[in-house]
């Protein structure tokens, strides 16, 4: 009987879990995912400036 | 480096929303928020104006500086971005930002605020690019794709500019010059013989 109670509160507990992994902040640091890209800064701006011209200059 | 920037020309907006209903469609924004809206000054009066407001991608942004968790961080390109698993929803950014950008999603009961969620110049996030998680948490990454801010590619009267800022700035000098000081609105002279 009591260990039979022991084995319900514990699967019941099992529900209760907490994930601990926390992320601990320090002031002006940013801590989330990092953005990764599959071009270059530059070549990222040749690519824009052309769909600019493209796109939205006047006619 | 390019400066990835929205200019909304009032010269030119004719307040057609278009910009709004886009960015809606194309991000699939939950019910009740709003990235970009149209904000029009004097409304119905002759020389109403009417601009195009979202997140302007601040380059001192104070969204940022005030961010109690830091969860947002500056791409290369000069956009302005956040992580929304770092986020807490506490509301700072959006007494901070000037525009009035950072949006929050109701969640649970009681009216409970959600992660921030504000416009991301197409950009998507932090997530992998293309991926399930970044499209259902930021929206979808046209920057990834080699295009621009939909709502600035779809507008009709060319009002809402995005791009490299010195591009933009270029293009609406020119716009300046060839006015010569008068207003660019077709019909207003008709419409209410405001000469």
């Amino acid at each position: 009987m009591k260990f039979s109670t022991i084995l319900i509160a514990m699967l019941f507990l099992t529900a209760c879990y907490e994930d601990t992994d926390v992320t601990l902040h320090e002031a002006g640091v940013y801590k989330g995912s990092v953005d990764q890209h599959a071009l270059t800064a530059h070549e990222r701006e040749t690519v824009l400036k052309k769909r600019f011209k493209q796109v939205q200059m006047d006619r | 480096m390019a400066r990835m920037k929205f200019l909304c020309d009032d010269e030119r907006c004719i307040e057609c929303n278009a910009c709004v209903t886009a960015c809606k469609n194309e991000h699939e924004v939950p019910w009740g928020i709003n990235r970009r809206r149209v904000v029009t000054l004097d409304d119905g009066v002759p020389g109403e104006k009417s601009i195009s407001v979202a997140c302007m991608h601040c380059t001192d942004a104070p969204c940022q500086a005030v961010c109690p968790v830091d969860c947002f961080y500056t791409t290369d390109d000069g956009v302005v971005l956040h992580d929304k698993d770092i986020c807490i929803g506490c509301g700072y950014c959006f007494y901070a930002c000037p525009f009035g950008a950072p949006q929050y999603p109701q969640e649970g009961a009681f009216g409970a605020r959600g992660k921030m969620d504000k416009c991301t110049f197409c950009a998507g996030g932090p997530e992998e690019d293309h991926s399930h998680e970044e499209l259902d948490k930021y929206g979808r990454n046209r920057l990834a794709e080699g295009k621009l801010p939909l709502c600035a590619e779809m507008c009709s009267t060319k009002s809402l500019l995005a791009g490299d800022g010195d591009v933009v700035a270029d293009l609406f000098r020119n716009r300046v010059v060839r006015r010569e000081g008068r207003g660019e609105a077709w019909g207003w002279n008709t419409a209410y013989q405001d000469k």
